[in-house]
Order: C-alpha cells, then structure tokens, then sequence
C-alpha cells in the first residue's frame, strides 16, 4: 500500500465536512473517487495533503505518517497533487513553472523530455505567461508541473474541469501513458465515465462518506452508480 | 533642465530600490512594513557608529548592510510571528498597528538619544560630467552601485532557483506549497533581502545628501508611494515608477517647491490607488 | 493572546458589544449623564491653573476625536488614518474663514465642520466605489493626512506655514476664557455621545454592525454598505471638524502640529484600542487615561513617541478588544463561574 487513509475527518470552522474516511491505494493503481459535487472529494484530497488541518484521523504514504505535515512537506515526499484550480504561477512563462515543479532540486532532463513527448503544445508555448494559456492548456501545465517533482503518487482534482471533450480525452490518455509507466494515480472526478475507463478501482462518496467501493467493473455495472453518475435509466 | 532629469534619475534609482524592499515583503507577506524607514536609518547609523569607531569605510558600509540584514531576520522573528497566527482583514490591520508601533520606537529612541547624527560618506574628487551637467562624484557612485543592486535583484529573481521559488510564492502561495516551496522560509529570505536595500540604499544616499536619524518616515513615505504606485509586490513596477517619480519630484520641487512636489507625488499615488489599484505592474487580484 | 483578534467578532479587531438590543432612551441617557456629572466636576479641582484647564480642554477634545473615529472606524470598520487631517480641516477652515475671509465665529465654524463632513464623505464614498480593503483605505487616508500637511506647510501665505497661525477671531469671547472652553467641550462630548448611542440603537446602527461583522451578508440581507459607509464617515468626520474648529478658538493659536499625525491619529488610536474600539463610552476612558498619562510623558520629550510605540504595541496584541469589553467578557466569565 503505497497510501492508506483510516478514519479521516475534516472540516471547516469546526464541523466536519467528511468523516470517517477509510481507503487504500497500491503501488501502480490508478484510483478514482466519484461523487457529485459537494460531496467532499476536495475536502478530502486537501485534508489529505496538509492543506487542510485532519480533525481526526491517519493517513500514511509509503509507510511515514503525513497527518499534520505542512503541503509542502508533503510535496516533497513524494506526492504531487493537480487541484482543480491549478494554481499555476500566472506571470511566469510555462518553463519556469515546470522547472520549479522540480523544486528544490534542478530538472531532470529526462523528466522535462516526458512531459514534453506527453503535452506537445506546452513545448511549443514555453515561453509564454502560463496566466496567457487556454484553459486546456492550464491543465496540461498543472499536470506536467507536477510530474516535474518525479512523484511516486500523482493525484487529481477534477482535472477536466471546465475541459471541452476532446482535450478531457487527451488529458486521460496522458494519464494513461503515465500508468504505463508505472505511476500510481488518484483522481476525483466528477466525469465519471472518463475515470472509470481510466481506474482500476473506485469509491463513491457522498454528504461526505464513502457510500461505495469497488472494482470499476463493479461499479460499472452497479444500478446505482448507473442511475447517479451515468445517466442510465 | 537636464540637470533636474539627470539628479531625478539618480534619485529615481534610489526610489526605486527602496520600494523593491518594501513591495516585496508586501507581495509576499502581505504586509506593510511601517517601520522600513527606520530599518534604513538603523543601518545607516551603524555604519556611522563603525566609521566613528575608527573602522575604515568599505568595512563600516559591510557592517551597516549586514544590520540591515539583521533587522530583517529581527523583523521576521519577532513582529511576524503574532501577525501571522491570525488570517484575512484582521492581519492586514494589525501588521499595519504592529508596525507603526515598531517605527515609533525606533524613531521615538533615535530621536531622542542621537537627535543631530546623521550620515554622510564623502566621495573625493572633483566632478563628473555628464551629457554637459557636472555631477557629483557622490551622486555618481551611488547611481552605479543602485544600478548594480538592481541587475543583481534581476539576475537573483530570473536565473536563480531560490530567486524563482520567490517569485512564485507571490504568485500564487498555494501552487508554491503545492511544488514543495516553504513559504515561510521564502519570506525569511525576502525579509533579510529587504532589510539589505534598505541599509544599502540609506548608505548610498549618504553620499549624496547626509541620512539623519529624522528621515526615517520620510524614507517610509517615499518608499509607500513608490511601491503603490509601481504596484504592490512588483519589483520590476518599483523600479520604473521610482525613476519617473524621481524625475517628476525633481522637476516640479525645482520649480513649485519641496512640499508641493510632495504633494504631486502623494496625487500621484492617490490616482494609482483610484484608477488602478494594482499599480503600473503589480499583481492584479 | 492574539486568540483573541479572531475570537473578538469573528475576524475583526473590532470588539465593540453590543450586547443587548435597544432598551430605554434612560439607558443610554444615564451613564452619559453621569459621565457628564463627574466631569463637570473637574473645574472645581482644577479650575485655578490656566495650565491644567489647558490639558482638560485638550483631553476633552481628545475625547470629541476619538468618538468620531469610533463612528468611523468602530461602527463600519472604515481605517481612516486622517483624524487629525479631518479635524484640521475644522481647525485650520474655520480660523482662516474668521481671520481672513471675515466670517462670523459661529458660521465660520459651521461652514468648517460641513466641508470636513464632506471631504469625510468623500474619501469613504471613494473608498466603497473602488472597492478598497483595509490596507487601501488606510493608505490612501494616510495619503490625505500627509497631503493635508505639506498643505499647510506649502501655502504658507495663507496658513501660516510651519510656525502656524494665531487666531484673532473670537478673542473677547468666553471661548478664550479659562473656564467656560471646558464646559463648552463638555457639551460637545456628551452630544457626540448621545449622537453615538443614538446611532448604535437606530437601524442605522444595526445596518453598521452587519456591515462590520459581514459584508457580503449584510448586502445580501438589503443593506446598502455604500451607503452607510458613507453615513458613518460623514458623521464621523464631522464630529471631527467640529471639535477640531472649537478648539482652534480655544487656543487661539494653531500650527501643523495641532493636528498632525502623530500628535493626534496615533494618540486617539491608543485612546480607543484602550477604550475598546466600537464601544460607547470606550473613548471616554481612552481621553481620561492618555490625557493623564501623556501628562507625565510631556517630560520625556522625544522618548514620548517611543512610549507611544510601546502602548501601541502592548494594547494591540494583548488587550485587542480594549479595556472596557475585556472586563465585561471577564465579568461574564465569572458570574457563569
């Protein structure tokens, strides 16, 4: 178990907005956690992450426990995390934002060539205002900037939000590019059917809980999950 | 005429690696530091101290940067701490009280136990001609060395890992944290590198004009309207709004006077703050 | 210990309480009588010495300043770091319209108050247009407060430049008299008082403190913020200008340091932190206090400013709220005990 998460809460201005937050994921897996919106997945990862203080709980990545480490601690160990928002640095150029995706240590040649061969059109725009990119083109950056730290647990909020079809398609075969090569990735996603093509496994959370768990298979076929998150009647 | 633009050049410079200082540990922190003029003087007067103690000039300039220095790891151990246990408004406020309550003890001290020390580095020889205007030797020094502090800022902030990881904490904190980038200490270092231009621009300006132990909110003021103007957190926006403010303030206290050039200057940052709060290049929220 | 600057209503420095919602007009008309009593007093101790009625005169203007602030700043959360601008405008305004345009006392001195009322308005009505935080308002205030006094020193023509300005208006009247100054200040506080209780329980009051404590919900909950921001300033900047021209014809003599900065923004600001920043009768306290204490500080000469940056300090971190709410929350805390 390369992550594995028992009994986290978190909240804001003291009521918990999820609780009781039980999963696991393994070295090379690619994992999804569905729900609508507001049903806590970015509470979830922020909490997880050092963003947002855990009321209770443990998390444990690669065996050390992160719980009350700050974000950048964490980053650091090994976990690189694509918020919804990007958070990309608007008035620096795409290099410099992928080159500090590596920080503190310098680029890996290696590494910038992947993300290159992996999101053309960045390489092409590298030395534009990352502020000046379309919204496709943000997120490719989020995601390059992150995979610039090497990271052993890549994980996603939403990424195709506010994507038009065929660049939330790109941005899955990217990531399914990363798998093949080993990375292990968690994403929450509200596009279900994208990540359940993409995921090995999945949770279903809702009003803060996981109500669900399964193979994706499982889930796929699951009467539930078809009516909430498919559109299947 | 040509004098009153070249002396607001000289000026300018001056303006514009003061307000480097202070609009950096605002777009980093988040706060304004009131008593940066005081961390000018403090500087400037240690290095007065050093000269008076014997201490040969070039040593006494490196004793008085490294105060400098110092005040502003002081700053960052002592005044931020309570500032940053709060979020939001209430901190904007209290960094302004804390930090004016700071100014007002250094000031009030300084005023009152060294109330005539000031000082004034003497460049020898004769002066410098330039485009026709002969130019204090002083004033020569002082612009090269500014010029050099700002290439090196530059270079600092373009070519280097620390100076990017910098950069990109005003940016965007939270995509710093995000790519293992401690804002906190990031801050440390922006807070030890403001206090360094401070002293080196209170030092410099002493070969012009002497720096008394008095100056110390004019400092402030100049340094406040040059950062509101250039825009908070804006480096490169400090810089050019210093030069053209340099050369605005020379030209107009030459003809309406001192304190009526004050007055445009103070206009100046009035409408910045009225048409366009970010400034010539500050960051827009 | 800084605790306490989330905890005092939400995440504002502000802590003025207002706990129980309007009772009687006897209620807000008996401490303010009664603090009208008590000083009233104060001629028959220090009625002999020109001096010490000076100070009093001087603490009781202190107290008119900080009671505008308080509308200003306590009601709506505006930082306003004018004061002495604001009141300048009423000083410097009305001695120049009395002296040298020739206006009678008493108009000169109405005509004073309404433009610091307006520029007040002005500056708040700027600040809400463009949306201005804390930090922007309190520069651009400043930015006036320094304007203001390269003003003075600049139309020197006119002002009297750095040495200032003596008042030969109103000469023979009783403003100049040793007594009757105080007694007319005294009513001055305790209109501004009344004015400020009034205010607090009218529904202007309520509108102010949902703006202060909220802004986004008051506009949702149908409050017009501009609009009372722009009250508030008015009010309070008029409060200001008032007091700020009935003391220059006290005196008889003014200069920029009569409304300078940092002989009078930062002393009120310590006065009400004191006090308790948003509370009625906070600035009462504050003036008493500081008038006293900076008494014995006159002596200290330039070291006066350092204390100043002491108090300032000490009170912000560590008394937030000010005296008066910190002992009601303690005498709250003990009758539950």
């Amino acid at each position: 178990m390369i992550l594995e998460v028992r009994g986290l809460a978190a909240g804001y201005q003291g009521s918990d907005v999820i609780r009781a937050i039980d999963f696991h994921v393994d070295a090379g897996e690619a994992v999804m956690i569905i729900g609508s919106n507001g049903a806590g997945k970015t509470t979830l990862f922020r909490s997880m992450l050092g963003l947002l203080p855990a009321s209770s709980g443990q998390v444990r990545f690669q065996g050390s426990e992160i719980v009350g480490m700050p974000a950048q601690r964490i980053a650091r160990l090994g976990i690189s995390f694509v918020p919804a928002e990007r958070h990309l640095f608007p008035r620096m150029t795409v290099l410099e934002n992928l080159y500090l995706g590596a920080y503190p240590d310098r680029p890996d040649p290696e590494t910038d060539d992947m993300v290159m061969d992996l999101f053309p059109r960045l390489a092409e725009r590298r030395r534009q205002h990352a502020g000046t990119l379309s919204g496709g083109e943000q997120q490719m950056l989020a995601m390059g900037r992150a995979l610039m730290g090497k990271p052993r647990l890549l994980v996603l909020d939403e990424p195709t939000t506010g994507l038009a079809p065929k660049l939330a398609a790109e941005a899955y075969q990217a990531l399914d590019v990363l798998r093949g090569k080993g990375l292990t990735v968690l994403v929450a996603e509200q596009q279900v059917p994208l990540a359940m093509a993409f995921s090995d496994r999945g949770y279903v959370m809702e009003n803060g809980v996981f109500e669900l768990e399964g193979s994706s298979e499982e889930l796929a076929n699951n009467p539930q999950v078809r009516r909430s998150y498919l559109g299947v009647t | 005429m040509i004098a009153n633009i070249l002396d607001g050049i000289v000026l300018g410079l001056q303006f514009g690696l003061l307000a480097a200082g202070l609009t950096l540990v605002y777009g980093l922190g988040g706060v304004l530091n009131l008593a940066y003029g005081q961390m000018a003087v403090l500087s400037a007067i240690a290095t007065l101290f050093a000269i008076d103690a014997g201490v040969p000039t070039l040593p006494a300039v490196g004793v008085g940067l490294a105060v400098g220095v110092l005040l502003g790891l002081i700053f960052d151990q002592t005044i931020l701490r309570p500032i940053y246990r709060i979020q939001g408004e209430a901190r904007v406020l209290l960094s302004l009280l804390l930090t004016l309550g700071v100014a007002f003890i250094v000031d009030g001290y300084l005023t009152w136990r060294y109330p005539t020390e000031g000082l004034s580095i003497r460049i020898g020889g004769g002066p410098i001609d330039i485009l026709g205007v002969p130019m204090r030797r002083g004033s020569i020094v002082a612009s090269v060395i500014t010029l050099l502090a700002l290439g090196a800022l530059f270079a600092f902030f373009r070519g280097t890992t620390l100076g990017r990881a910098v950069r990109s904490v005003i940016e965007d904190e939270e995509g710093a944290r995000l790519v293992g980038i401690d804002p906190r200490r990031m801050l440390r270092v922006i807070l030890a590198l403001s206090g360094f231009l401070a002293a080196l621009v209170a030092i410099t300006q002493s070969m012009v004009r002497p720096v008394t132990v008095t100056a110390g909110f004019g400092i402030t003021v100049f340094a406040l309207i040059v950062t509101v103007v250039g825009g908070l957190g804006s480096v490169t926006g400090a810089m050019f709004a210093g030069i053209i403010l340099g050369m605005v303030n020379n030209i107009a206290a030459s003809y309406i006077g001192t304190f009526l050039s004050l007055l445009i200057l103070l206009g100046a940052a009035a409408l910045t703050i009225l048409i366009r709060p970010s400034g010539l290049l500050g960051v827009k929220e | 210990m800084t605790e306490r600057f989330a905890e005092a209503t939400g995440t504002s420095l502000i802590g003025g309480t207002e706990q129980r919602a309007s009772r009687s007009l006897a209620s807000l008309l008996l401490p303010i009588a009664a603090v009208g009593a008590l000083l009233a007093l104060v001629p028959l101790w220090l009625g002999d010495s020109r001096v010490m009625m000076g100070v009093a005169v001087v603490g009781l203007t202190f107290a008119c300043y900080a009671i505008g602030f308080n509308v200003i700043f306590g009601s709506t959360g505006q930082l306003f770091l004018c004061v002495g601008a604001l009141a300048g405008i009423g000083g410097y305004g009305a001695a120049i319209l009395a002296d040298t345009v020739g206006l009678p006392v008493a108009v000169s001195i109405l005509i004073a108050t309404l433009l610091a009322s307006l520029i007040g308005g002005v500056l708040s009505w700027v600040a809400v247009r463009r949306s201005l935080g804390v930090i922007f308002t309190g520069i651009i205030t400043l930015i006036f407060a320094l304007a203001y006094e390269n003003l003075l020193l600049g139309l020197g023509g006119l002002t009297g430049g750095e040495s200032g300005f003596s008042i030969s208006s109103g000469a023979d009247s009783f403003l100049r008299r040793q007594i009757p100054p105080y007694y007319m200040m005294l009513v001055l506080v305790l209109v501004f008082l009344a004015l400020h209780g009034l205010l607090r329980r009218s529904h202007v009051g309520w509108a102010f403190r949902a703006l202060r404590d909220d802004e986004l919900a008051a506009e949702l909950a149908g409050v017009d913020v501009a609009r009372y921001r722009v009250y508030a300033a008015m009010i309070g900047a008029a409060m200001l200008g008032l007091a700020g021209a009935i003391y220059a014809f006290t005196e008889g003599r003014i200069s920029p340091t009569t409304f300078g900065f940092a002989q009078v923004d930062v002393v009120v600001l310590v006065m009400l932190a004191f006090g308790g920043i948003g509370t009625l009768l906070g600035p009462i306290l504050g003036a008493i206090t500081f008038t006293a204490i900076d008494e014995v500080l006159i002596e200290l000469g330039q070291l006066r400013v350092l204390v100043y940056g002491i108090l300032i300090i000490v009170l912000f971190l560590w008394i937030p709220r000010g005296v008066i709410p910190s002992l009601q929350a303690w005498l709250r805390r003990r009758r539950q005990t």
